[in-house]
């Protein structure tokens, strides 16, 4: 058990291994709205061991569904694919025109404080052009809120930003 | 192993490497170190020495540095002037906590300069500033989780003022599951031990969603008053852990417990783990922390079904038809009648419609047509947006009574007086001290009750294993089992009035319903086996009922509760009980119970008792 056990905890995934596709050759782009979370068969006893199957990774690609959260895919400091585990939260709040991931993915995009208030508006109002169907990706979405954002005489500066 | 055979062929030749030569008592001395002994995550040995908790060969440069800081010191002292070319492997970016620390108390300014890559990636990453405890509240249709959890979130410097906390890390210690064990197993060797301990590093947005969503916890999240030095030093060692296994025991070696650990190593000076000597339950640590002076703000994240349920409570029962049939289909917001609604209604309905279909959504996978009326759900949002939703906060977790009772109780039964000894090492009962607590779950763990009848007759009156009972009301929108489960010894009526001890296991299913603000009713149909040397079969099987009220006031909680077993040998076993709790102080409750129990194979018997609950540590 120990040998399987240490097998499958050492994929620490080398960051020099990735360079052509953004995000790197692993990169599972197009976690979809709605998407299902991972199951819970035994969620009473999850609580009592407070464990997570098979989740001991340690940071860095964790969450970002196997893409690398280096340089070409950062704004303001911060990898937006860490928005691709927010999608459900983020639809949500922009519908809403309001909300923590929708404030997270303004600081991602490198909004300045500012323009965050007006960023909500704007996202809010062109709600059904970024969430453009059920099964957009976090692809999708970042691009057609590259396309708002550019419509946008105060905004358009944040979709230049690479 | 490769790696650790590396590491004794180091410590086997370290007189190659140019490590200066240290006083002998000075290594001692910092052998002895409180911080040293934190780091190492060593234990006083049950009798003398030193063990350490990382049950892990790897994590320790001298062969015997599980069991001697000194030996470890030493080891580590000349591992740290290994040749550079070991790149990320060489111990001063495996282990930063030591480095840093060893190169300060021993002034080593002579040690070559590794270049960690890995490391220095990872800690940029990371970007340490601020930490915050967080604790996943108890769940009601989930007893299990009144133990709770506990786990930190490492800030960036920025995360307070913009509002990012969804991009912060979050260390979390959990027990290593490999898939395939089925759950009877799983609970088992979770207790027992069976499974490997380890640290990770997940994004705190996924821990969010797990307890938000799939697990329907509450969130508390307490910021801690940790300097930027003391998060960047507590985060170098939690590198340190990085795949190393510790025991897991969920009583005591468990994610509190570590997470304290980490805790003495940010701050060194903090006496955390040493109140803790039995068992840690998450709830208990909370209020160390908080005693300790650690805690600097508390927030509350509310669960997605209480949000939900919070949101339904402002509608009335027409408005949760419509919720129902909105959330259905998506063409009702058209229908005349819905749009003849006012807008602010229609927006609340609308609100509460989207959120029901996502709890529903919770834990299955992807289904187009489920996701198609969400999305046509959140695009009505969008139209008509609710008012933004407050929802109270509750009671503080830490401010609910101590885990462990002692109890002492007066009676009699029938015309016998008698005095009742008990003690229960977890947790809370139905009608227990209800602050911090939801209303309507109950987790005993271990509990024993001896009783001394007049004439000094001692006899063991109950040994409960667990006794597990969780009563979620039902109502328009969400439909929630209630179910029981229990076992252990107990004292039933047998021939002549005698009190049988036996040995049970029951459980149970049914609903529960809001009564009133502060009452629920429940029901449920009840299985039992049970081994009584009155009967003649080893095991005896029993179908019956179990109905009651349960009703929060003024006083305390009141339970008024029937309950029948009807045995496939003919035996009929009954009993009417009403119990009611006084909560005297936090920590202190008075309880009358009142009890009337029949049996087909005597008259009936009554018993009063009058019992002192001291809820102690």
């Amino acid at each position: 058990m120990k040998r399987i056990l240490l097998g499958t905890l050492f994929t620490v995934v080398s960051l020099n291994a990735m360079a052509q596709a953004p995000g790197g050759p692993n990169c599972g782009w197009g976690n979809m709205l709605f998407e299902g979370q991972r199951g819970t068969p035994a969620h009473f006893l999850a609580s009592t061991t407070n464990g997570t199957s098979g989740n001991a990774t340690f940071g860095m690609t964790s969450g970002t569904n196997g893409c690398t959260t280096k340089d070409a895919l950062t704004y303001g400091g911060k990898s937006w694919i860490a928005m691709n585990g927010m999608m459900n939260e983020l639809s949500e709040d922009m519908a809403k025109g309001n909300g923590e991931a929708l404030t997270t993915y303004a600081v991602v995009l490198g909004v300045a404080p500012e323009d965050r208030e007006h960023f909500a508006a704007v996202t809010h109002e062109h709600f059904q052009q970024i969430f453009s169907k059920a099964d957009v990706t976090a692809e999708d979405v970042h691009s057609n809120t590259l396309a708002i954002l550019k419509g946008d005489a105060r905004l358009a500066k944040y979709a230049t930003a690479a | 192993m490769l790696k650790r055979l590396a590491y004794l062929a180091l410590c086997a030749c370290a007189p190659l490497y140019a490590a200066p030569p240290i006083d002998d008592q000075r290594v001692q001395q910092l052998a002895n170190d409180p911080f040293w002994i934190s780091l190492g995550h060593y234990e006083a040995g049950k009798l003398s020495g030193w063990r350490s908790y990382v049950s892990d060969d790897k994590f320790f440069l001298a062969p015997d540095g599980a069991h001697h800081p000194y030996a470890e010191l030493r080891a580590t002292v000349e591992a740290l002037y290994a040749p550079v070319s070991l790149g990320d492997k060489h111990p001063q970016c495996v282990y930063p906590a030591r480095t840093r620390w060893l190169k300060a108390q021993l002034n080593l300014t002579d040690l070559p300069k590794a270049e960690c890559a890995e490391f220095t990636q990872w800690f940029k990453d990371v970007a340490p500033h601020s930490t915050v405890m967080i604790f996943p509240a108890a769940y009601l249709n989930s007893p299990s989780s009144m133990f709770g959890h506990t786990l930190l979130r490492i800030d960036q410097a920025d995360v307070q003022n913009n509002k990012t906390a969804l991009l912060s890390y979050a260390i979390n210690f959990g027990a290593y599951i490999e898939g395939s064990d089925n759950s009877i197993l799983y609970a088992w060797k979770g207790l027992a031990g069976g499974y490997p301990g380890l640290f990770a590093l997940v994004p705190y947005q996924e821990k969010l969603s797990e307890y938000r969503s799939l697990e329907n916890r509450d969130l508390w999240e307490y910021r801690l008053n940790l300097t930027p030095e003391e998060t960047q030093r507590m985060v170098e060692h939690v590198w340190e852990l990085k795949q190393i296994q510790f025991d897991y025991f969920f009583f005591d070696e468990n994610c509190s417990y570590r997470l304290l650990e980490l805790l003495q190593v940010a701050r060194p000076g903090l006496q955390l783990t040493s109140q803790f000597p039995l068992t840690a339950i998450p709830t208990d640590t909370v209020k160390a922390v908080k005693e300790a002076g650690l805690v600097e703000s508390i927030e509350y994240r509310p669960s997605r079904e209480r949000e939900l349920l919070d949101r339904a409570k402002a509608l009335d029962p027409e408005e949760q038809q419509w919720v129902l049939q909105v959330s259905a289909d998506q063409a009702q917001l058209q229908n005349p009648a819905f749009k003849a609604l006012p807008k602010e209604r229609q927006a609340l309905i609308i609100d509460a419609a989207y959120r029901i279909e996502r709890y529903r959504a919770n834990g299955l996978e992807r289904d187009t047509a489920r996701s198609q009326r969400s999305f046509e759900l959140l695009r009505a949002i969008n139209q008509n947006p609710a008012s933004e939703l407050q929802v109270e906060k509750p009671e503080l977790p830490e401010n609910g009574h101590e885990s462990r009772t002692w109890q002492l109780g007066a009676g009699s039964r029938d015309d016998k007086a008698f005095a009742e000894y008990g003690l229960r090492m977890a947790y809370h009962d139905l009608n227990d001290n209800a602050p911090g607590f939801p209303l309507g779950a109950q987790i005993e763990i271990l509990q024993l009750k001896l009783r001394q009848y007049e004439g000094n007759n001692w006899q063991v009156q109950q040994l409960d294993l667990a006794n597990i009972r969780s009563l979620t009301p039902r109502n328009e929108l969400l439909q929630p089992w209630s179910w029981q489960v229990g076992g252990g010894l107990e004292r039933v009526l047998g021939k002549h009035g005698d009190e049988n001890l036996v040995s049970h296991i029951n459980g149970g299913a049914g609903g529960t319903w809001q009564l009133g603000e502060n009452m629920l009713g429940f029901a449920l149909g009840t299985l039992r086996v049970e081994h009584n040397n009155d009967f003649a079969a080893f095991v005896s099987p029993a179908a019956g009922f179990n109905t009651g009220l349960l009703w929060r006031n003024p006083v305390g909680n009141l339970s008024l509760e029937a309950k029948g077993d009807y045995f496939t040998n003919g035996e009929i076993r009954r009993s009417l009980s009403l119990n009611q709790q006084w909560e005297v102080s936090r920590n202190l409750g008075l309880r009358l119970t009142a009890q009337r129990e029949f049996s087909k194979l005597t008259s009936p018997i009554n018993e009063v008792m009058l019992e002192l609950k001291w809820y102690h540590y």
